[in-house]
């Protein structure tokens, strides 16, 4: 497999306290990979390592097959980056802004420019300092588009934004992504956004990347299990067990979070002379908020 | 038609979107020769990944409800009123299936289920 992104071994630190690594991310060529994690957990440090824009302590990256920060040049022409904040010029109007970026780059699109000007009705002699935080949301998004790039990098790029904007900015996207079969690298907090455009999920905690899969295997994988009579001694189950907690319903009563689940594996527990009551599918956000619980939760306890 | 695609649903959305379009050719909404939407504008319209939208497509063409032509797009196929009425068939187990699973889930019987759903019929028919 070819990946747009991957760093091998990468590692960061600012201050004390913050560690990132070591970290090897693999976002496959024409993937839409959503890049998860709470607040603080590193998804933004490592976007800006991979883009060149901090330096690393040790390891590599490589970015559309460039080495990154070596030749950040050659691959910043081919990628498109809305960053976390705006990084606009206040005083330039939209269309100075578009004119400006443009010179920048060689693919620009003069006529997609054009187009997405209309579709997110914005105005060209709109001062950017003026513009609402949707109507930022939805020039950065543009900019990014319009150089036609071969993977683009959006840090939260819709947080924040109200629904009627975030849904143009994303329909924007996935139109650019079906046309161009361009690879996106995603962060964002909207879980459930992720959860519709997303092919491959990678999830960081605490400046390290605790799982990277394809979606479906993330969605499928994580299961809550409702199981009555289990033995305090559970042998060896067939799955990964990642926390056993009372049930708040019958004594004896009590759930299982398990990994890489399967319908064949209810006979362990007969085997074991417990009962099966229930397998519960979570959702992204449920499987994501498990994941994390359960990795920082000794097991058992 | 696609408006309760859930991408929070247990079953992959490919599948929920194919399930759909079965059951719209199971039901004569869409006729032979019918144009489905474009893999770029379904994307869009449901924000969803467009290879989930081709993934759906090619499960419906294996099956030969759809015919994707090169270029061009996908159209129905004609689909004989044996398959047609084996869809809705199908369709109708899988409801009641996950009517069942929900009721144990609430501990309510399959009998009460079913004399519910008797009454909720007769109750319509009126």
């Amino acid at each position: 497999m070819s990946y747009a992104i991957e760093t091998q071994e990468l590692q960061y630190r600012a201050g004390r306290t913050f560690e990132l690594g070591p970290l090897n991310l693999h976002v496959p060529a024409g993937a839409i990979y959503g890049f998860l994690g709470p607040n603080g957990s590193g998804k933004t440090t490592t976007i800006r390592l991979c883009l060149g824009l901090l330096r690393a302590e040790r390891g590599g990256v490589r970015v559309l097959g460039h080495d990154v920060p070596s030749q950040a040049p050659a691959m910043f022409a081919r990628v498109g980056y809305v960053p976390e904040r705006s990084h606009l010029y206040p005083n330039l109007t939209v269309r100075e802004a578009l004119a400006l970026h443009g010179a920048f780059h060689r693919r620009w699109d003069h006529q997609a420019a054009a187009e997405l000007l209309g579709t997110f009705q914005l105005q060209g002699d709109t001062r950017i300092g003026r513009l609402s935080k949707g109507e930022n949301g939805k020039l950065l998004m543009l900019l990014a588009l319009a150089q036609r790039p071969d993977l683009l990098v959006l840090d939260e790029p819709t947080d924040g934004l109200d629904p009627v904007v975030r849904r143009d900015v994303l329909m924007a996207l996935i139109d650019f992504v079906s046309e161009s079969g361009a690879t996106v690298f995603i962060s964002s907090h909207l879980v459930h956004e992720l959860e519709r455009i997303c092919d491959w999920v990678g999830v960081m905690d605490r400046g390290r990347l605790v799982a990277e899969v394809p979606m479906h295997s993330f969605k499928n994988g994580i299961k809550r299990l409702r199981v009555r009579n289990a033995p305090a001694q559970a042998g060896d189950p067939p799955f990964v067990l990642l926390a056993r907690e009372r049930g708040d319903g019958a004594s004896g009563t009590e759930v299982w979070v398990v990994r890489g689940w399967q319908a064949t594996m209810r006979q362990y527990f007969e085997g074991i002379g417990a009962v099966l009551q229930d397998v519960v599918d979570l959702d992204l956000e449920e499987g994501f908020v498990e994941l994390l619980r359960t990795a920082r939760v000794p097991r058992g306890s | 038609m696609f408006d309760e695609i859930d991408p929070r649903n247990p079953i992959p959305l490919y599948d929920q979107i194919a399930a759909r379009i079965r059951l719209a050719v199971a039901s004569g909404d869409l006729a032979e020769g019918d144009a489905l939407p474009s893999v770029r504008q379904l994307a869009a319209r449901l924000r969803i990944n467009p290879a989930t939208v081709v993934q759906a497509y090619r499960a419906l063409e294996r099956e030969g409800f759809v015919e994707m032509r090169q270029g061009s797009g996908t159209y129905v196929r004609s689909v004989s009123t044996d398959r047609r009425r084996q869809t809705r068939e199908d369709q109708a187990a899988r409801l009641a299936r996950d009517l069942l699973t929900e009721a144990a889930r609430l501990g309510i019987a399959g009998t009460e289920v079913a004399r519910a759903l008797q009454r909720e019929m007769g109750a319509r028919a009126q």
